[in-house]
């Protein structure tokens, strides 16, 4: 072991340089094996049997019809494990085991593992194990965790942590003149890696090894803590190299599967695969926990900081993971960003019944940054100080140390500051800004490798030649996508004067790389840097030295060169060098220790945990649309000070993709539960940004050497994804007046605060006038008051869902009078695209055993135009509509191309589109609902999260709407659906071939043959669309089509709201104040709003009716406009 | 069907049996990944006749036609790939077969001049490492120089 003595200096050479990854080849052909491309004989495929309760005590497992299951190996309970906890923090704060054994604490906690010959007997499997539960009082809130009442979640009581922190203290002299506080709301966020957590087991009783492709950031972590809970000794667990799909800091430690899987493979003898789905992935994977903060700043009159103060509640989630140091971090950021004379940080971690928070890229930076950054815009303009130039003030210098201890050596914050400034071109709060448009800043410090467990200040690293020269390096990290290994291929490299892709690569082999903690904690680039550095100018030394013998050269005069060492007139190969002069072997093997960081202190606080801090600062431009309370991200800047750069490629990336990160927490990403169950489990149910949903981003590296730094270089993993809360809320404050303090910062939370601005009096619903909303207002009324609760835990027990069945066949008629036959019979079912059909499927919402293939039917896969008429066939792709109607009918085309995304519309179909199944996210989520289950079951929506999805107008018992954007836009343009059904064939208006939310008028061996289109019936049309993010269904939408006659008057009109009702909703009550009347006088507010009063929106859907009359102004002005313009848009 | 120019005839494929799971597992390409299974991400890209279709919403038996997976298309994606590396366009990887398959179906038909529509394009296309800057740009490098190549090849 060594302690560093020389912190290498940046010479010129591959480090600094845009080296591409030394991957790419394997990376991007598709040949990169990752966990789940593994092949082993005789592999098995697992399956997690879950808990369905968020809080209930296991009474029996009965798995007695598993027995003789064709396919079914093997089972794992509770009982066949060593009654061990994960170590996690460890001491009293250890509190999960790797399957329940007695009390379920959330929903999806694991309680049966099975191993079967394919993955789908492993899910028959579990469809046939029964649990009996007693269910137990749940506390799915912090709130009702801290009430007089709560349940107690662990015995130890519902707070395992909290801490009151005093850090220093006012000075006399200093004077508050100003005091701004608040309370900021951070919502749950989620990895989402691409590759779901994945591992394949393999125990061989002979050697009793156990040998492991785990998806993983940390071999050697995942390794301690199987070894822990497995009982085996660490030197008899093999975790291998595989390529990783993604982590974030959600692999920085084991993810509570892994063990499942060995504990199958040691059980049954065989290897076992055990892939998390995405839904298991959005469900039970640990998140980023949210947050409450209640924040205090002062300053003086000159701008100059005061004090802090906070008290924080972290919701843990049911387990502890790395709640503790995540809330004890994000105090220390509270502590350390500006300097400040006194911070104080009250803080409590409270357990509830919901899927666990664990550690995740910023590890509570972002929600500290969040609070803190916020309030420094308050502040600045309460002085009237100019936002950067207060920072400025306070900004963090080289030499400073921090209340909390941390050391900084190197600190470029003021320049990010004022590189970002005029990045964005800030002229200050006085300066003009475009109508809705707003500037926002915020800056964030971070650690470089935080020293928070045994052995975190220490790396080490092999680095060999052989005798024909080839240089290989072991490193026991894992590259989850960092490009951790093109950079320590660049330390070598550097060192040796190679060729990074000359540099062999052996990582994350627990048997042949020193150990190693992994790349977490933002620790990667620096730890690394100085051991691999260290390891390979070791080596270049013995080369170096041995070289310049065989030349006969002074050592000082010889350098190493392409494979060579030389003195510029003759050289010698490496691999002689090693062959002659060494043996015939050159190994290397270094284990570096920080000589600059303490240990954490978990008693005050304070200590110096990295050995070096970076620094960033984030310039956002948004637009925020008042009607519809809409933000986009225009602009944006991302200024970081993370020493020197070692590769400015994937520094680049990494900065550009942590701010689309953040802009997605800002914006738009949140896990939503009811009752501890999630509605969030997909893509689309949980938008992440898309392509189209983010600007271009500029990044700008204000670069210069730590003084510790290897080669001069500080972290950037984690900070890139810190400041874009606080940037953001800044921006939309700048843009509206409005301080928003809870993210996301959804259309309906800025809309309600944009209305308290303007004071803009309630709606009146005239519900009294309508006496057949009386019922359902009634209904809505006893929802909270028992009703809910009653049918949700008894009524759900009689309901019904769809029975499952196989699916045996998909057949392929080849004209219509065929189809209709073979829908006829039981079981059988349209499939066209297949793009909702197999999903629902999925779902559990239908089970055909036929299927009947319409797109091999000619008839009905085609556009067909006679005169002004056309006849789009139900299997016409929307992508061939998209292309058909750009020329003929551009509305069509603009609701098309809105729809989903163009891989979608590349699949889906017309008839598809228009009778998919309703998208509310508790029917599609296993909640046994009214539409799922039955009469007795509720409609969760009544009380559950509606504010997206749910109508506003006209619903009954079940809340959902018709999904379909096609639905709104034909409906608009009066075309009607042809349906047939043998020999019988029938139309109808597509406004009225809806019944319900997503129910469609079709019979028994009917389906929907075509839609028929009048493209001249009207001369303006308009289509407009409010959605989540790029790719999810609509919100609200709005279609408009307007005739008129020759003197402008208005002949005929179609006014539709999509997303709205159960079905398309026609506002009539529009359409009247418009016909009749010259396009001039159509007095279109009163138009917009004519429906408003039928409204009956739910208890937080409110918005929907605001913005849905905003939408629909826009709509009808934009449609009356064209006709005046000549008709087509 | 044919997959990667290579006829195959499915026999006593289950009905339920999804494209990607058939490929994976019984033609044993793996490069075609799953991430979603339902959709909404388009890491399980393939083209069939030359048409982006994801595959793990693709039932087996429906297919009729050339089936493309990033394993047939790495010929034809290799400046595309290289511009991937030199952009940062990839980070885990786990994407990127999808993603690169999409971008040769739309390299074929040309890509679309403005920005956003290209970032609509592949919008289709989740990642969740790179914020997808660094595959604009690889699209919109890889076109230039496959255009400056064959104006090279045809002067
Ligand atoms: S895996 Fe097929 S779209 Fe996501
Ligand atoms: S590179 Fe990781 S998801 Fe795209």
């Amino acid at each position: 072991m060594t302690t560093i003595s020389e912190t290498p200096r940046r010479v010129s050479g591959v480090v600094g340089q845009a080296v591409p990854n030394v991957e790419r080849e394997a990376k991007t052909s598709g040949s990169s094996i990752y966990a789940g491309d593994v092949e082993l004989p005789g592999l098995l495929h697992a399956r997690i049997l879950r808990s369905t309760h968020p809080h209930a005590r296991i009474r029996n497992i009965d798995l007695s019809r598993l027995a003789g299951m064709p396919g079914v190996i093997g089972v794992v309970t509770a009982q066949d494990l060593p009654d061990r906890m994960y170590i996690h923090h460890g001491g009293p704060l250890s509190d999960r085991g790797v399957l329940a054994s007695d009390v379920v604490r959330f929903v999806g906690e694991e309680i049966v593992g099975v191993a079967a010959e394919t993955p789908a007997a492993a899910d028959q499997a579990l469809s046939c194990i029964v649990v009996d539960y007693e269910v137990l009082p749940s506390a799915v809130s912090v709130s009702e965790a801290l009430g007089p009442e709560a349940p107690l979640i662990h015995s130890g009581g519902n707070v395992p942590v909290r801490h009151a922190r005093r850090w220093g203290s006012v000075p006399a002299e200093q004077e508050a003149a100003v005091t701004v506080s608040g309370t900021y709301l951070f919502g749950r966020q989620t990895h989402a890696c691409m590759e779901t957590n994945t591992v394949t087991a393999s125990w061989s009783s002979a050697t009793g090894m156990l040998d492991v492709w785990i998806s993983t950031q940390s071999p050697y972590l995942v390794r301690k803590e199987l070894a822990h809970v497995l009982d085996l000794d660490v030197h008899h667990i093999r975790v291998h190299e595989v390529a990783v799909g993604g982590g974030f800091g959600s692999k920085s430690k084991i993810s509570e599967y892994e063990a499942i899987a060995c504990a199958l493979s040691m059980k049954t003898g065989r290897p076992v695969r055990l892939a998390l789905t995405r839904e298991e992935e959005f469900t039970t994977a640990k998140c980023r926990h949210s947050f409450e903060i209640n924040l205090e700043t002062s300053a003086t009159a000159e701008g100059m900081l005061v004090r802090r103060d906070a008290s924080m509640t972290v919701d843990n989630g049911a387990y502890n993971h790395s709640g503790p140091s995540v809330m004890a971090y994000a105090g220390q950021v509270l502590g350390s960003l500006y300097r400040i004379p006194a911070v104080n940080v009250d803080a409590e971690l409270v357990y509830t019944n919901k899927q666990p928070g664990g550690q995740f890229r910023g590890y509570g930076g972002p929600q500290a940054i969040f609070a803190l950054e916020s309030q420094m815009d308050e502040v600045a303009d309460q002085l009237g100080i100019d936002r950067v130039d207060l920072r400025i003030l306070n900004a963090n210098l080289a030499g400073d140390t921090t209340l909390t201890g941390w050391r900084i050596d190197s600190a470029r914050l003021v320049e990010c500051l004022e590189t970002a400034r005029s990045a964005i071109g800030w002229q200050g709060r006085g300066a003009k800004a475009p109508e809705g448009r707003g500037i926002g800043f915020a800056a964030s410090i971070h650690v470089s490798g935080a020293n928070i467990y045994e052995g975190a200040d220490k790396s080490s690293a092999t680095v060999e030649v052989d005798t024909d020269g080839r240089v290989l390096l072991r490193f026991g990290a894992a590259d989850a996508g960092t490009w951790q290994n093109t950079v320590v291929a660049q330390f070598v490299a550097h060192e040796l004067g190679i060729e990074p892709d000359d540099v062999q690569l052996i990582t994350m082999e627990t048997d042949a790389t020193p150990t190693e903690l992994g790349s977490w904690s933002s620790r990667g680039t620096y730890m690394s840097g100085h051991s691999v550095g260290q390891t390979a100018r070791d080596v270049a030394e013995e080369l170096r030295l041995h070289g310049a013998a065989m030349l006969e050269s002074p050592v000082d005069e010889v350098w190493l060169h392409a494979g060579v060492v030389t003195n510029g007139v003759t050289s010698v190969g490496f691999g002689v060098v090693v062959q002659e002069r060494l043996g015939g072997s050159l190994v290397r093997t270094r284990e570096i220790t920080l000589t600059n960081v303490d240990q954490v202190n978990r008693e005050t606080g304070i200590s110096n945990l990295s050995g070096a801090y970076s620094f960033a600062v984030h310039a956002v431009e948004v637009s925020v649309d008042e009607g519809t309370g809409k933000v986009k991200v225009e602009r944006y800047v991302a200024v970081h000070d993370s020493g020197q750069i070692v590769n400015p490629i994937a520094a680049r990336s990494q900065v550009i993709g942590g701010v689309a990160m953040g802009i997605g927490y800002a914006l738009s990403e949140e896990l939503l539960y009811e009752g501890g169950m999630s509605m969030t489990r997909s893509y689309i149910q949980y938008p992440l940004p898309r392509a189209a949903d983010l600007p271009e981003i500029e990044v700008i590296f204000v670069e210069g050497d730590d003084p510790n730094g290897p080669y001069g270089a500080k972290a950037i993993g984690e900070i890139v994804l810190i400041p874009p809360g606080a940037a953001i809320a800044n921006a939309v404050a700048d843009a509206t007046g409005v301080r928003m303090r809870e993210l996301p910062l959804t259309p309906d939370r800025v809309l309600a605060a944009l209305h308290q601005r303007d004071r803009k009096p309630k709606r009146n619903y005239r519900i009294g006038q309508r006496p057949s909303r009386w019922q359902i207002a009634v209904m809505r009324a006893w929802y909270p008051r028992g009703l809910h609760q009653f049918l949700h835990k008894f009524g759900t027990r009689w309901g019904r869902p769809a029975q499952r069945a196989e699916l045996l066949a998909v057949e392929t008629p080849v004209d219509e009078a065929a189809a209709s036959a073979a829908l006829a019979r039981p079981g059988a079912r349209v499939i066209a695209g297949g793009t909702d059909l197999l999903p629902a499927r999925r779902q559990g919402l239908v089970q055909p055993s036929v299927l009947v293939d319409i797109m091999t039917i000619p008839t009905v896969g085609r556009i067909e135009q006679s005169g002004s008429d056309v006849a789009v066939g139900a299997a016409v792709t929307l992508a061939d509509l998209a292309i058909w109607s750009q020329d003929q009918l551009s509305v069509l085309h603009e609701a098309i191309t809105a729809i989903a995304t163009e891989q979608i519309r590349l699949m889906a179909t017309v008839g598809g589109n228009l009778c998919q199944q309703n998208r509310c996210w508790f029917l599609r989520n296993d909640f046994m609902c009214y539409k799922r289950g039955g009469v007795s079951c509720p409609c969760y929506a009544v009380t559950g999260d509606h504010r997206y999805y749910h109508s506003v107008i006209d619903s009954h018992r079940c809340q959902s709407v018709t999904p379909s954007d096609l639905s709104t836009v034909l409906s608009a343009l009066d075309a009607t659906v042809e349906i047939s059904g043998g020999d019988r064939k029938r139309s109808m208006k597509v406004v009225d071939f809806y019944t319900g939310p997503g129910e469609v008028r079709l019979g028994r061996g009917e389906y929907l043959r075509s839609v028929v289109i009048e493209t001249d019936k009207f001369s303006g049309h308009d289509y407009r669309k409010l959605n989540r993010g790029h790719g999810d269904f609509a919100m609200i939408s709005a279609a408009v089509s307007v005739a008129t006659d020759m003197n402008g008057t208005v002949t005929d009109a179609r006014v539709i709201l999509g997303a709205m009702a159960p079905v398309p909703y026609r506002v009539h009550d529009a359409e009247r104040l418009m016909v009749g009347r010259t396009v001039n006088a159509i007095d279109v507010a009163a138009a917009a709003e004519a429906w408003c009063r039928r409204a009956h929106p739910l208890e937080r859907n409110e918005w929907k009716v605001q913005a849905g009359a905003e939408l629909l102004q826009r709509s009808i002005a934009a449609a009356l406009a064209r006709t005046q313009s000549g008709g087509k848009p | 069907m044919k997959i990667n120019g290579t006829h195959d005839d499915p026999v006593g494929i289950r009905a339920d049996t999804r494209l990607l799971d058939y490929l994976r597992d019984q033609q044993g390409l793996r490069g075609t990944k799953e991430a979603c299974g339902r959709g909404e991400c388009g890491a399980c890209t393939v083209l069939i006749d030359g048409r982006p279709v994801l595959s793990c919403i693709t039932l087996a038996v429906r297919v009729d036609g050339d089936v493309e997976t990033i394993e047939g298309v790495t010929a034809e994606s290799a400046e595309l790939r290289r511009q991937f590396a030199e952009h940062g366009a990839f980070q885990c990887g786990f994407c990127t077969p999808g993603q690169i398959v999409r971008g040769v179906a739309l390299l074929r038909q040309g890509l679309p001049a403005d920005d956003n529509a290209l970032r609509a394009a592949i919008s289709g296309n989740v990642c969740r490492c790179t914020g997808y800057s660094g595959i604009v740009s690889a699209l919109r490098a890889a076109e230039e120089n496959i255009a400056m190549a064959d104006s090279g090849e045809n002067s």
